[in-house]
C-alpha cells in the first residue's frame, strides 16, 4: 500500500547538522539533569538532548531543558558593561577596567563612610560552585561585608535551617533512588509534575514497578494531588498542625520506632508533650483535614516498612517553614525513616545550584558548611585563605530578606546583585522599589541587561551564561555534576569567576590573597577544604565527574585509595547509627508549637492568595520568557479562581480582573477552574509587576524565608481594554 | 541514518515482538506482503539512500496514549518542536485538556495529540496538490511542504488538528512520525521524551507493557468513524459525568452511561445575549471564501440562466442575449468571476503555485472544484471574446466555449458543495450547504441579469416586464430553496449531538443579531420577489421595490455566507488555556500580544504572488515533465 502518489518523493526531515555535542548540566532547576548541547559547524548551539547514561535523568529532559540551547542568544543578553551616575540618567557603555575601578571605588567609599557592612551583596543559586566559592572568598575575605546572602533565602532557607536544627547540618540525606525502595511516599507542598518533572518521572517509574501509596498535601488539586492515593487539601499555613497530629496518632497507637528513637535522637519527651496537644479531632478543625483521614495517613506512614517525605515551597515558603521541615524530620525520626533506602526527608531543591551556594558560597557562614560562629572554622579558613581570622564576623549577618529592610532604614547604602532579580522575585514589590530608590550604588551583574532590576542600577556587569562557562553544580541529591563550555561568552560578557577575580585585584587584600583563574584550580581548593567533612568531595575531579555523569557526595580520597568507584546513585547520609552532625551524633526531636500569624482571609480580603510555579517558566522568566517554545504555554499572567466564586463576582473565564491586597494590586487573566477551593486564588509567581505586588512575605523566624503562599486578597472587576493594555505593557518578555 | 547513541536508554527503542494481523477496522496491519515491490525501497530521507532494518517496517504503527497518566508537562510537544525546529507558533503535537468535578474532587485529563496516520487519511484525499503520501513504511502519512500551496483544506478535514497551516510561511507541515528514528528502531521523539509514562508508540493494536486497554474513545476525542485513526488509549480512572473544555469552544463532553462514551454537547460559555459581532463576521480571514463562493455561484447562475433559460421554458430570458444587454452582461459576469477567482487564489499561502490545484483530480473535491470552475471561466472568457467579435465563422467556436462553461459551471458548483461536506465540520456537513449554493446561484444569477437589463434598457421596453417578472420568479425559487435549507439546518443543528449544536448556539447568541438580520432580509426578499413576480416592476414604487430587493439579496447573501464560514466549529481536540485556545489567539491578535514572537501567536496574513518563482518553475520544467505530470494526474 502506497497511497497518494505514484512514485516516492524524497522525505525531508529537519537535520540540524550537529557536528559536536558538549556535556553539560542543566542550568534551570536543582534536579541536575545531564544535558548535551549540539552545535553546528559554525559553533552555534542548535540542539539539546538528555544524556542517556546519566543516572539522574536517563536521557530525559523537561520542556525547559529541551530548548536550553536557545538561552545563549536569547533576547536581552548583556553585551557590555554599562554605567550611569543616577537611576534617572541613561547608561553609557564602558570598558571592564572602568567598571571595576568605579565599583571598587564605590565599595571603598560606602564602607569608609558608613561602615563595612553598609555595602551588601545578594547572590543567587544560578552560578557555578567554583564561582560561589570565589565570591565567598571575595565577600568574606576581601570586601569584608557581613551583609552577604543568596536568593536561596527565598526558596531553600527553611530546608537548610530545618536540616541544621534536626540533624546538626544542612545536606539532604536522601536521593532519587529512594523512590525505588519506599513503601510510602508523602509529598508536602511539592508539585513534582510542574516543578521537577524529571524527578516526577523517576518517581512514576518506581511507582509503576512497585505500586507504593502516594500521599499529597496541597491546597490545590495539582496533577500530583489528582494522581495521589490520598490527597490532603490542607488549609494554607497549617502544616505544623497536621504534622503534630500525625505524630500524635503514631505515639498514641504505639507505632513509633522506639529503638531508633532511643539510639538516634534527643528531645523525644518535650516533643511528645507538645504533640499530645494535637489530637486529630481538634487538629482537623484547624488544618481542614478530617480526623479519620489524619489517622489513616498516620497509620499508613508509620506502618510502612520504609516511608519517605519530599517537600518543596509549600513547606519552605511559610512563616513556620523551618518548623515545617523540622516537623517532617520529626515524623521520619519517630518512624525510623532516615538514612535507609526508601526512608528519608528529601527536600526537593529549587535552583540548579542552590545546593552549591549552600555548601560553598559562605553566605550563611564559611565554605564547606562551616559556621562563622565557630572559632575553629574561622581560624581554619582564615589560615587557608591568608586572611586574619579576626577579619571575619563572629556571627552571620543579614539575610536577603533583612537586607532590603536595612536599606529602607538607611543601614545599607550599596548593593551588588549577582544573577538575581528581586524586583520580580521578592514579596511586596512596592516596598522593594522604595528600598532600591534609596541606594547610593547598585551593581547588577547578570547575563541579561533587560532584567527588571536594571531600572535602579548604576552599574551593569554583563555575565556569561551557564555553558559559556566551566564548573560544577550540586543537585538535590548532592550530586556534583559538570558543565563544559560550549561557546565563547556573548558579546563582551565574562564569566562570573573572571569578574570576581578581577574585582578582587582592585583591593589591596585581594591582591595578597590567591584567586585561582581556572575553575578546576578553584575546585582543588574546595576539595582540600571538604576533606573529612560531611560534604567531602576530595575524591572527585572534573574528568571523573564527567565520566560518571555526576558524582554524589560524599566521595572522598579514601574512596579513591580503596579503589571504590563512584556509585551510579543511591548514596545517602546518616546511614550508620548516631552519625548526625550534632556533637553527640544524635538528631534532635523538637517540640513545635503552632502559632497562627498568617494574614488570613477576612471580609475585606476574602480570598487566600496562593502562588507557585509553572513547568514551562523558570523564576522571573529572564530566560524562559524569551524562548517562544517555553513561553507560549503561559505568555501572560493568569489566576486560577473557582467558578463558583467567579460567578458570584460576575467574573468571566479568560477576562482580566484586578486582584487587590493590603500591599497593592495586580491585573491578571482569570482562569475558572475547580482546581482551587472557593476561597482561594492561585497566581504563578513568574511574572513581573504581578503577584509579588500583592504578597506580604512575613518571615520565618529561623530561616528568614518569606511566606509567599499565605496572604489575603480581594478580586475586582476591571475595564477590559485598559487591563489588556496594561497587561501587554508589563510583558516586555 | 539517524544516530543511535551508545547510551540510548531502553525506553527509546521500539518493543514490538509480536504483532496482530488485522486492526479493529478489519484492515491488514501488514501494509505490503513479503515480496511486494514496495519492499526494500529507501525512504530517501534527506537523500540518504539507506534502507532501515526495522523488522516491522511495513506494518501500520500508531501512538498509544495512557490518558490517566498525562501530567501536561509539554515534554512531548517540545521534543517534537526541538527535533523539527518548529517556531513557537507551530506544533505538530499539542497538549490540551478537559476537566470535571468540584474541588477537591476535581479531575483534569490532559490529552496529547499529533497525527494519527489514519487508515483513511482525509487530509490526503482532500489535498488538491497531492502533497500527502501514505507510505507502506510504518503506514506513515507524510506531507511535503514543498508541494503544498497553502490552501489549508487538510486543516479543515482533519478531525484532530494534525496538519498545521503556518501563516508566516504560507504552507502546511505536520507530524512525520519520526520515520528517521523508526528506521533505526527508535520510538518517535515525543514518545521518548514523555515524563508521565503516558505516550507510547508501536505496531497498531499492540498494548504496551503494564497497560491493559486499547480503546479508541476518551472525552474530547472525536469519533473514529471519520478516518479510522491509528491511535489507542488507556483510560481506566473513573471520570466525572461531565468534562468541560478550558478553551473558548462552546463544547463540553457528557458521558452516555449506556454506551460508556462521551458525547459532545453545547457549553453555553458566553451566555444567551444576542450580539452583532460585525467586525468578526465580515473581516475574518475566510472572507476570501465568502467572495469566491458567492461570485462563482452568481456568475455560474447568471451564465446558465442566460444560455439555458429559453431552452428551459423561460423564453422571456432571451432578451438578455440581445443588444444592448448582452455584451454588458457578459462583461459583468466575467468581471465578477475574475474577482472571485482572484480572491481565492490570493488567499493561498503560495498563490504562485496555483497550477498545483489540479494535481489531485483523482481524489480531491477541491481539485475537481478548481477544475470545474476553471473550465467555466475559460469557456466564459472565450465565449465573451467571440461574442464581441460576432462573425458567422466564430459562432461554432463560441458554441464550443459555451459548452465548456455549461459543463464546467455545474461540475464546479457540485464539487464546491462536496468539498464542504466535511464530517469533521458538522455545521457544514448538511444538505443546506447545497441548497444555499444553488439558491445563491439562482437568486444572485437572476439579480445580475435583472440589474444589467435595467441598466441597459428602459423599464417599458418591450419584453422588459416579462423578463423582470421571470427573473423575480427564479429569484424566488432560489430564496425559497435557501430558506427551506436554513430551516432544516436549524432544526438538525439544534438537535445534533456534536459541534454543529455548538455552532448553532453561537449563531443565535454571539452572532444572534446578524443571524436575525439575515433571516429578516431573506423574508423581505421573498415577499418582494413574489410581489414583483406577480405585479411587475414599474413606477417609483416598483423601482424602490427592485432596489430594496437587490439590497436585501446582497446583504443577506453576504451575511449568510459569512455566518457559514465564521460559525463552523471543527471536531478538533480540546485546547489549553492559552495554547491552542482560539479565544486567546483572537485576544492576542486584537490586543497586540501577538506582536512578540515568544507568545507563540502570529497574525493571519496574505502572501505575495511570486512571479519569479513561477517563471523559474516554468523554465526548469521540460515539456516532457509537464506531459508526465499531466499523465500522473489523470492516470494511476
Amino acid at each position: 500500500m502506497l497511497f497518494g502518489r505514484n512514485q516516492k518523493n524524497p522525505i525531508t526531515i529537519t537535520d540540524k547538522q550537529v557536528v559536536k555535542w558538549t556535556y553539560s548540566t542543566c542550568g534551570y532547576c536543582s534536579t541536575g539533569c545531564a544535558i548535551e548541547i549540539g552545535s553546528n559547524a559554525d559553533g552555534k548551539p542548535v540542539a539539546s538532548r538528555g544524556v542517556g547514561g546519566a543516572d539522574v535523568n536517563r536521557g530525559k529532559l523537561c520542556v525547559k531543558g529541551i530548548f536550553e540551547h536557545e538561552v545563549f542568544e536569547a533576547q536581552g543578553r548583556g553585551e557590555i558593561p554599562l554605567l550611569r551616575g543616577a537611576a534617572q540618567q541613561s547608561f553609557d557603555a564602558v570598558g571592564w577596567d572602568q567598571a571595576f575601578d568605579k565599583m571598587a571605588a564605590e565599595i571603598a567609599r560606602i564602607q569608609a563612610q558608613y561602615g563595612r557592612d553598609a555595602f551588601a551583596i545578594v547572590s543567587t543559586g544560578q552560578i557555578l560552585t567554583e564561582e560561589f566559592y570565589t565570591l565567598g572568598k571575595l565577600a568574606r575575605g576581601v570586601i569584608g561585608t557581613n551583609n552577604y546572602d543568596g536568593n536561596t533565602t527565598l526558596c531553600m532557607a527553611s530546608a537548610v535551617s530545618g536540616y541544621k536544627r534536626s540533624f546538626g547540618s544542612d545536606g539532604p540525606p536522601g536521593c532519587y533512588e529512594d523512590f525505588e525502595h519506599t513503601d510510602c511516599l508523602m509529598a508536602w507542598g511539592s508539585n513534582l509534575p510542574e516543578q521537577h518533572p524529571i524527578i516526577y518521572w523517576r518517581m512514576k517509574e518506581a511507582q509503576e514497578k512497585r505500586g507504593f501509596p502516594l500521599i499529597v498535601v496541597d491546597p490545590r488539586v495539582t496533577m500530583l494531588a489528582q494522581n495521589a492515593d490520598i490527597h490532603l487539601p490542607i488549609t494554607p499555613g497549617t502544616d505544623l498542625v497536621l504534622q503534630n497530629a500525625l505524630i500524635h496518632v503514631i505515639l498514641a497507637e504505639g507505632l513509633e520506632d522506639k529503638a531508633y528513637i532511643e539510639a538516634n535522637t534527643n528531645g523525644f519527651e518535650a516533643m511528645a508533650v507538645e504533640v499530645a496537644k494535637y489530637d486529630p479531632t481538634n487538629a482537623a478543625k484547624i488544618c481542614g483535614i478530617d480526623e479519620d483521614t489524619i489517622r489513616t495517613v498516620a497509620r499508613l506512614y508509620a506502618k510502612a516498612e520504609r516511608a519517605m517525605s519530599i517537600w518543596t515551597m509549600g513547606i519552605n515558603q511559610s512563616t513556620h517553614g523551618s518548623d515545617g521541615v523540622v516537623g517532617i524530620n520529626n515524623l521520619n525520626l519517630v518512624t525510623g525513616n532516615i538514612g535507609k533506602p526508601g526512608g528519608t526527608s528529601l527536600s526537593i531543591t529549587g535552583q540548579c545550584n542552590a545546593m552549591g551556594t549552600r555548601e560553598w558560597s559562605s553566605c550563611s557562614g564559611l565554605p564547606g558548611y562551616r559556621a562563622l560562629e565557630k572559632a575553629e572554622d574561622r581560624e581554619e579558613i582564615g589560615k587557608f585563605w591568608g586572611v586574619d581570622p579576626e577579619f571575619f564576623p563572629k556571627q552571620r549577618g543579614l539575610t536577603e530578606t533583612d537586607i532590603f529592610p536595612a536599606i529602607e532604614t538607611g543601614q545599607i547604602k550599596g548593593l551588588w546583585l549577582v544573577a538575581t532579580n528581586p524586583m520580580t522575585s521578592m514579596p511586596n514589590t512596592a516596598r522593594i522599589r522604595k528600598a532600591f530608590e534609596k541606594l547610593e550604588f547598585l551593581v547588577v551583574q547578570d547575563s541579561f541587561a533587560d532584567v527588571e532590576t536594571m531600572e535602579y542600577a548604576h552599574l551593569f556587569l554583563p555575565a556569561a551564561i551557564w555553558a559559556e562557562k566551566e564548573g560544577t553544580f550540586t543537585n538535590t541529591e548532592r550530586r556534583v555534576n559538570i558543565t563544559r563550555p560550549i561557546k565563547q561568552a556573548f558579546g563582551q560578557s565574562q564569566s562570573d569567576l573572571w569578574i570576581f577575580n578581577q574585582l578582587a585585584k582592585r583591593f589591596d587584600q585581594g591582591r595578597r590573597i590567591e584567586f585561582p583563574e581556572q575553575p578546576e584550580q578553584v575546585f582543588e581548593e574546595m576539595k582540600f577544604l571538604s576533606k573529612g567533612r560531611l560534604m567531602d568531595v576530595s575524591g572527585m575531579n572534573y574528568a571523573l565527574i564527567e565520566a560518571n555523569r555526576g558524582i554524589q557526595w560524599p566521595y572522598t580520597e579514601q574512596h579513591v585509595e580503596h579503589g571504590e568507584r563512584p556509585k551510579a546513585g543511591g548514596v545517602r547520609l546518616y546511614t550508620e547509627p548516631r552519625t548526625f552532625r550534632h556533637p553527640d551524633g544524635k538528631a534532635k526531636l523538637i517540640a513545635l508549637p503552632f502559632i497562627d500569624n498568617n494574614e488570613v482571609p477576612d471580609e475585606q480580603f476574602p480570598f487566600w492568595l496562593n502562588t507557585g510555579r509553572l513547568v514551562e517558566q523558570f523564576h522571573t522568566r529572564t530566560r524562559t520568557g524569551k524562548i517562544g517554545n517555553n513561553n507560549k504555554f503561559s505568555p501572560t499572567a493568569f489566576m486560577e479562581i473557582n467558578p463558583d466564586a467567579a460567578i458570584e463576582l460576575g467574573i468571566k473565564h479568560q477576562s482580566y480582573v484586578r486582584v487587590v491586597s493590603r500591599r497593592g494590586d495586580a491585573v491578571v487573566m482569570a482562569m475558572l477552574t475547580q482546581r482551587v477551593p472557593k476561597n482561594m486564588v492561585f497566581v504563578p509567581f513568574h511574572f513581573f509587576d504581578c503577584v509579588n505586588r500583592l504578597t506580604l512575605g512575613l518571615l520565618d523566624p529561623y530561616s528568614r524565608q518569606p511566606a509567599f503562599k499565605q496572604a489575603a486578597v480581594r478580586i475586582e472587576a476591571t475595564d477590559q481594554v485598559a487591563a489588556a493594555r496594561l497587561n501587554k505593557e508589563s510583558r516586555g518578555y | 541514518m539517524f544516530e543511535v547513541r551508545s547510551d540510548e536508554p531502553d525506553y527509546a527503542f521500539l518493543q514490538d515482538r509480536e504483532t496482530q494481523t488485522k486492526n479493529r477496522y478489519g484492515k491488514d496491519i501488514d501494509l505490503a506482503a513479503t515480496g511486494d515491490a514496495l519492499h526494500e525501497q529507501s525512504l530517501n530521507i534527506n537523500h540518504d539512500e539507506a534502507i532501515g532494518d526495522n523488522p516491522n517496517r511495513y506494518k501500520q504503527h500508531g501512538f498509544f496514549f495512557t490518558a490517566d497518566n498525562c501530567i501536561g508537562c509539554h515534554a512531548c510537544e517540545s521534543a517534537c518542536s526541538e527535533k523539527n525546529d518548529n517556531p513557537a507558533h507551530i506544533a505538530f503535537r499539542s497538549v490540551g485538556y478537559v476537566e470535571g468535578g468540584t474541588y477537591p474532587d476535581y479531575q483534569r485529563i490532559n490529552i496529547s495529540m499529533a497525527c494519527n496516520h489514519c487508515d483513511d487519511p482525509v487530509c490526503l484525499k482532500g489535498c488538491p496538490t497531492r502533497a500527502y503520501t501514505k507510505f507502506a513504511e510504518y503506514g506513515a502519512v507524510l506531507q511535503d511542504p514543498e508541494i503544498c500551496f497553502g490552501c489549508g483544506y487538510c486543516t479543515w478535514v482533519c478531525p484532530y488538528n494534525a496538519p498545521q497551516l503556518d501563516p508566516v510561511k504560507g504552507q502546511v507541515s505536520k507530524c512525520n512520525m519520526c520515520v528517521d528514528r523508526l528506521e533505526v528502531g527508535l520510538k518517535p521523539s515525543c514518545v521518548s521524551a514523555c515524563l508521565g509514562k503516558a505516550l507510547d508508540f508501536g505496531v497498531i493494536e499492540n498494548i504496551p507493557e503494564n497497560r491493559v486497554q486499547a480503546k479508541t474513545e476518551i472525552p474530547g476525542f472525536p469519533t473514529v468513524d471519520i478516518t479510522h485513526p491509528n491511535i489507542r488509549f488507556q483510560q481506566t480512572r473513573t471520570t466525572h459525568r461531565e468534562m468541560t473544555r478550558t478553551d473558548s469552544v462552546p463544547v463540553k463532553y457528557h458521558r452516555d452511561d449506556q454506551a460508556g462514551l462521551f458525547k459532545p454537547v453545547v457549553d453555553k460559555k458566553d451566555g444567551e445575549a444576542k450580539q452583532w459581532n460585525l467586525r468578526k463576521l465580515l473581516t475574518s480571514h475566510e472572507s476570501a471564501h465568502v467572495i469566491f463562493t458567492l461570485c462563482t455561484q452568481a456568475t455560474v447562475g447568471a451564465f446558465l440562466l442566460m444560455l439555458l433559460g429559453p431552452w428551459l421554458g423561460l423564453p422571456q430570458l432571451a432578451l438578455v442575449k440581445q443588444a444592448p444587454v448582452f455584451l454588458p452582461l457578459l462583461a459583468t459576469i466575467a468581471v465578477l468571476c475574475t474577482l472571485g477567482l482572484y480572491k481565492l487564489n490570493m488567499h493561498l499561502g503560495k498563490p504562485h503555485r496555483f497550477y498545483r490545484g489540479f494535481n489531485n483530480l483523482r481524489l480531491s473535491p477541491v481539485s475537481r472544484e478548481i477544475a470545474g470552475v476553471s473550465l467555466f471561466y475559460t469557456g466564459l472568457l472565450g465565449y465573451s471574446v467571440l461574442a464581441a467579435i460576432d462573425t458567422g465563422f466564430t459562432d461554432f467556436i463560441a458554441g464550443m466555449f459555451a459548452l465548456l462553461s455549461l459543463i464546467g459551471g455545474p461540475v464546479g458548483l457540485f464539487y464546491m458543495y462536496k468539498l464542504y461536506r466535511i464530517p469533521a465540520r458538522p455545521f457544514w456537513d448538511h444538505k443546506q450547504t447545497g441548497t444555499a449554493f444553488v439558491g445563491a446561484a439562482l437568486s444572485l444569477g437572476s439579480l445580475i441579469l435583472g440589474a444589467v437589463a435595467i441598466a441597459a434598457l428602459p423599464l417599458d421596453a418591450e419584453g422588459m416586464q416579462p423578463l423582470l417578472q421571470t427573473l423575480a420568479s427564479t429569484m424566488l425559487v432560489g430564496f425559497l430553496l435557501e430558506g427551506i435549507g436554513h430551516l432544516l439546518h436549524a432544526r438538525d443543528m439544534q438537535a445534533s449531538e456534536d459541534e454543529g449544536a455548538a455552532s448553532y448556539y453561537r449563531q443565535t447568541t454571539q452572532f444572534g443579531k446578524s443571524f436575525q438580520l439575515r433571516n429578516a432580509l431573506l423574508a423581505v426578499a421573498i415577499v418582494l420577489a413574489a410581489s414583483i413576480m406577480l405585479a411587475g416592476l414599474s413606477g417609483v414604487l416598483g423601482m424602490l421595490a427592485g432596489l430594496l430587493l437587490a439590497l436585501a439579496t446582497l446583504i443577506s447573501s453576504v451575511f449568510g455566507r459569512s455566518l457559514f464560514f465564521v460559525l463552523v466549529i471543527p471536531t478538533t481536540m480540546p485546547g489549553a488555556f492559552f495554547w491552542k485556545n482560539p479565544g486567546f489567539v483572537e485576544h492576542a491578535r486584537e490586543t497586540g500580544l501577538a506582536d512578540a514572537p515568544q507568545h507563540g501567536i502570529v497574525y493571519e496574513r496574505h502572501h505575495a504572488f511570486k512571479v519569479d518563482e513561477l517563471v523559474q518553475t516554468v523554465k526548469e520544467t521540460s515539456l516532457a515533465d509537464m506531459i508526465e505530470h499531466a499523465k500522473s494526474i489523470l492516470g494511476k
